[in-house]
């Protein structure tokens, strides 16, 4: 016999998932102030300056100094030796089962954030707070820190899970083109997310035609696995940025229809999910605040559990 | 030297040992000795007596020789005898069993075959037959596969596809039940190969008293031959499954030749491996790889092809007749978390049409993803709960998930699922599995391949470990671990791959498991063993267990070391997953109890039937149809087997070579259990020909336990005035006098020169 416990294999269902949420943003702030690790970089504003690791892990330390950790991609990423893969071993290294990973892409410059990194909107706050909220929703052994690798990093490979942001000012380099094409057809699983607008979507769109010359970008309905996997999603929502919620209004630039678009493989395996006209990143960032719509921070929530569910069983 | 002895002492040692020894003088012998003593004293007191140049020891030494020679004297004069128990002529019958199978025909050193050797034997002009016949009726029998009589040698065809002396001696015995039967003459070259002792036959012989004469036929020693002997083909196979079958194979005389065994499946060439053939009387065993694509009855042809100066070449080709599937067939996957080695193991099969992984996930507390469901209600309630409900699929992988998961009764029933159902079970690494997971003390602890030590008292982190992967002996030749063609490429394939991770601490194999993959530690696992089981497997009740106790091989697909186009990963899975359920039951199964037989051979069929929670049935409708090589059909009705449960049986006898495919239906009221399939194969067969050589000591150890005598076609002539003495039937005493005995007069004359000769040494002549 099984355990006594009622075994629920339904997905749960809408109506109660935003109690659900409340609990979780309830403790999440509490978390998130009785934190014993200092922020860093400070959350994500238009002004922090994050430095992505080489692949490795990185794990915020107040007594590590520049030179302790890997040194900064340029130098190192390409000469990386295989002998130090897998994780090299570190006193603060914790093995964990998911790395919530970010793409640290080139955008030459352009873009939000300082030197036009915009890889690094939301981050980490935005990584840190949905960790939280993602181990307390599934039982996902998921490490509880930010974890950003560029696309040419060889260790990328090891995180078959990658979330990339603000792609419309995505500039790819050769290395990174390669990088990125073939850790989609190894079998990584890549997540985009915040980009507006008819401009930014053509830039994405040649971007993504450089890694992927043959393969078309098509719609995701929602009869597609990824918004039932774990949550019943019956209605993809336009999620706002923090701060741009006035009046009702969630769209940016000309992006007033949200999207869920995807890239598949030629054996039809969807390799990447793009999030158009929307902003997940922000509400996991700003769940907290009580002036964010619960609404838009439960499905983004939802949507985000459901990829990483999807991508780990799919 | 038999010659010599006869010489000497007149009569062959067979009557000395068949004979017992009296003093035929009608002198009584206490009588007699005080006559000779009477003698014999006052001689050798005289001798001793004597005085002159003769010493003392001259007088004991003349004394001596003297006294023997009166003593000689004295046993001549008794007339020493041989009393023997002597068959009355033509009252007697005597059996001539002629083996009249193939293995018969095969020639020679000298040139002619044992079917020549014996027609010479038994050629009514020959001395041995006319011999014979003038003491005893003779009564000729043949045998093979079955015994019968025949009025006369000629009668013989040497085309029997088995050797059965333990039949033939039983049936030549009830045959000639009612009259004197003095003994039983076998000429064969020994090649039984039916599955019955011989020593039950033998027993009823000797407590009749029916001694068996044998007559060995054939070389004793092949001076040249290769032999395939046995492949170890499964009886069945899923389509498109890479299967490694063991062949033995035999020499003599070309120890270091390099030859091909190929693999045709009804002709086809499936495979061919290479062998280097091993020193005389070692066999070698080389696994073969192949992969069976159509789906049904499939005959397999093993065959070595035939080396320079070969005398036998029937034994250089095994057939094997196998089942392949091309169904598909279920797996469940119970994963206790969100894994990526769940997404990335479900990939490497998802083109794979005869695998179905069924994915029960735990995503949440009490919360589950389900997928490659037959209906939307399959696992609704979570991991099954009733046998019925577990046994529907035939292999289960359990990932990281805790035992305190499982209640006590459905740990027992994952442990019935191997034992009794039958089924794969598999064990992944994980955090939650192996005794990190609390399996120690559970149901599952005996049914694992590996050792649980004590938990430890550790974090995830602590224990983690990376593994350089690498085959050992027996997974570089096992059909789950072996990928690539060779054992030597799929090393060299293994050897590309990167670590793998476990944070398991698994290190010791249980007596009887086979391990087929080992780790080296090469990063973390700081304070533990080095070296770690990875992959390994045992046999448990009707399954098979296993475990690999690694928790992310999805790296040998993702990792950047790794080519895109490599197919290790998929590779790896997709054998690993097939070998899983290769040998799985059905609730219904059927075989033929001979896999091979001849046309006009009685064929008996086999089911076992069992219901869906795999308990033995009694009383089901079962029903085999039977298909000839010609698309006739047959029903056959067969009947439950009181002595086992769940077995029935049926017999019926093909007519024509070529395979017969048999469609085992059962049911119970109008519930189909299901259906069993398998194959007949029928052809003249070639097991006459293995191991050609005579089997001199199974033809000495027939005739030792029943009294009678081995002979060669040599010493047959022997047979005749052997039979006389040591054959049963209705005999008469017979006296034969050894007095004569050219010995006796021998040993008296040397005494009597050396006594002369002693005296004309010592000048006392």
């Amino acid at each position: 016999m099984a355990r006594s416990q009622p075994v629920k294999s339904t997905p749960i269902r809408k109506a109660a998932a935003p109690i659900a949420t409340l609990c979780v943003v309830a403790a999440l702030i509490a978390a998130a102030a009785a934190s014993e690790r200092p922020p860093r970089p400070e959350p994500a504003t238009l002004s922090s300056t994050p430095t992505p690791s080489p692949g490795y892990l990185h794990f915020p330390s107040p007594t590590a100094s520049p030179a302790a950790f890997p040194p900064a991609p340029s130098a190192t990423h390409a000469t990386l030796p295989a002998s130090t893969h897998p994780t090299p071993q570190r006193p603060d290294y914790e093995w964990h089962e998911f790395y919530f990973t970010r793409a640290a892409y080139s955008s030459g410059g352009y873009g939000w954030g300082r030197g036009g990194r915009s890889w690094a909107i939301d981050y980490p706050k935005s990584d840190r707070q949905f960790m939280t909220v993602l181990k307390r929703l599934t039982n996902l052994d998921a490490f509880d820190w930010e974890n950003a690798v560029t696309l040419d990093n060889p260790a990328l490979r090891r995180f078959p899970f990658l979330y990339a942001l603000e792609v419309g000012y995505m500039s790819l380099g050769n290395e990174e083109i390669e990088g990125l094409r073939d850790y989609l057809k190894a079998g990584g699983f890549l997540v985009i997310d915040d980009f507006w607008g008819s401009r930014e979507w053509a830039q994405f769109e040649y971007q993504m035609g450089l890694v992927f010359p043959n393969h078309p970008i098509i719609d995701l309905e929602l009869d597609h696995p990824v918004f039932n996997t774990f949550y019943e999603i019956d209605e993809i929502l336009q999620v706002p940025a923090y701060g741009r919620y006035w009046g009702g209004r969630t769209s940016e630039r000309d992006g007033y229809v949200p999207y869920v678009k995807g890239i598949e493989d030629h054996d039809g395996r969807l390799m990447v999910i793009i999030n158009w006209n929307t902003d997940l990143g922000d509400a996991w960032e700003w769940a907290e605040q009580p002036d964010y719509p619960l609404q838009y921070s439960t499905f983004a929530f939802q949507m985000g559990v459901n990829m990483i569910i999807y991508a780990m069983s799919h | 030297m038999s010659g010599l002895f006869e010489f000497l002492f007149k009569y062959r040692p067979v009557l000395y040992q068949e004979g017992d020894f009296s003093f035929l003088s009608p002198w009584p012998l206490t009588a007699a000795a005080l006559v000779a003593a009477a003698l014999a004293v006052p001689a050798v007191l005289t001798y001793l007596r004597a005085r002159g140049k003769s010493s003392r020891a001259d007088r004991w030494v003349l004394g001596v020789l003297r006294g023997a020679a009166f003593a000689l004297l004295f046993f001549i004069v008794m007339q020493p005898g041989l009393v023997l128990t002597s068959v009355v002529p033509q009252r007697n019958f005597l059996a001539v069993l002629v083996d009249d199978s193939r293995s018969m025909t095969i020639d020679d050193r000298d040139g002619s075959s044992r079917a020549e050797k014996a027609a010479g034997l038994l050629d009514p002009e020959s001395g041995l037959v006319d011999a014979l016949g003038e003491e005893f009726t003779l009564r000729y029998f043949r045998f093979s596969s079955r015994p019968g009589r025949i009025e006369e040698p000629g009668a013989l065809t040497f085309d029997g596809s088995q050797t059965r002396i333990g039949d033939a001696l039983s049936y030549a015995r009830d045959e000639l039940q009612g009259v004197p039967l003095s003994g039983i003459v076998v000429l064969s070259d020994g090649g039984d190969n039916s599955d019955e002792a011989i020593g039950e036959a033998l027993l009823p012989l000797r407590a009749a008293s029916v001694p068996v004469f044998t007559v060995g036929l054939g070389d004793e020693e092949m001076e040249a031959d290769v032999q395939a002997t046995r492949a170890d083909m499964p009886e069945r196979a899923l389509a498109g499954t890479s299967t490694i079958v063991n062949v033995i194979v035999e020499a003599t005389g070309y120890a270091g030749r390099d030859v091909p065994i190929i693999v045709e499946d009804m002709g086809t060439i499936v495979a061919t491996e290479v062998v280097t053939l091993p020193p005389d009387g070692q066999p070698l065993v080389t696994p073969v790889a192949i992969t069976l694509e159509t789906p049904g009855t499939r005959e397999l042809t093993f065959r070595i092809p035939g080396q320079e100066g070969e005398r036998v070449l029937e034994n250089n080709v095994l057939h094997a007749v196998v089942q392949v599937r091309d169904r598909t067939e279920k797996i469940l996957y119970f994963e206790g978390e969100p894994r990526y080695e769940v997404a990335f193991m479900l990939r490497a099969v998802r083109t794979d049409e005869n695998l179905q992984v069924v994915l029960l996930q735990r995503t949440a507390e009490n919360k589950f993803f389900r997928r490659n469901l037959d209906d939307p209600l399959e696992l609704v309630e979570g991991f099954p709960t009733t046998r019925e409900d577990l046994y529907r699929y035939r292999a289960l992988i359990l990932g990281s998930v805790e035992a305190s998961f499982f209640t006590h009764g459905q740990l027992e029933m994952l442990a019935d699922f191997v034992s009794e159902r039958g089924g794969t079970l598999l064990m992944l690494g994980g955090r939650r599995a192996f005794s990190e997971g609390g399996y120690k003390g559970t149901p599952l602890e005996d049914v694992l391949p590996v050792v649980l030590d004590e938990p430890a008292n550790t974090t995830p982190t602590e224990r983690i470990a990376y593994l350089k992967v690498a085959p050992t002996p027996a997974g570089a030749n096992h059909p789950a671990t072996r990928i690539e063609g060779s054992a030597e490429q799929s090393a060299i394939r293994w050897d590309s791959l990167p670590p793998v991770s476990t944070t398991n601490i698994v290190t010791g194999l249980k007596p009887g498991a086979t391990e087929l993959l080992e780790g080296t530690v090469v990063m973390g696992g700081q304070g533990e063993a080095a070296n770690r089981v990875v992959m390994a497997y045992q046999r448990y009740g009707r399954g098979r267990s296993m475990v690999l106790a690694v928790q992310d091989v999805w790296l040998w697909q993702m990792h950047h070391t790794v080519p895109l186009e490599d197919q290790s990963h998929e590779t790896f899975w997709r054998q690993l997953l097939r070998w899983m359920i290769a040998e799985t039951p059905d609730p219904v199964g059927a075989a033929p109890a001979r896999e091979s037989v001849e046309a006009g051979e009685p064929v008996t069929l086999e089911a076992t039937v069992l219901d869906e929670g795999f308990v033995e049935v009694n009383g089901a409708r079962v029903t085999a149809r039977i298909t000839a090589p010609t698309g006739d059909e047959q029903e056959l009705p067969m009947e439950w087997s009181v002595a086992e449960d769940g077995r029935y049986t049926a017999s019926f006898t093909p007519g024509m070579d070529g395979i017969y495919e048999v469609s085992v239906d059962a049911g119970r009221d109008t519930v189909s259990l299901g259906t069993g399939l398998t194959g007949v194969r029928v052809a003249p067969g070639t097991g006459e020909f293995r191991d050609p050589r005579q089997r001199r000591g199974l033809l000495e150890r027939i005739a030792e336990e029943t009294g009678g005598r081995y002979y060669t076609p040599e010493t047959a002539d022997l047979l005749p005035e052997d039979l006389q003495f040591t054959g049963g039937g209705v005999t008469v005493t017979e006296e034969r006098d050894l007095w004569d005995m050219p010995i006796l007069f021998l040993l008296l004359a040397g005494l009597l020169g050396a006594e002369w000769g002693y005296r004309r040494k010592r000048g006392l002549a």
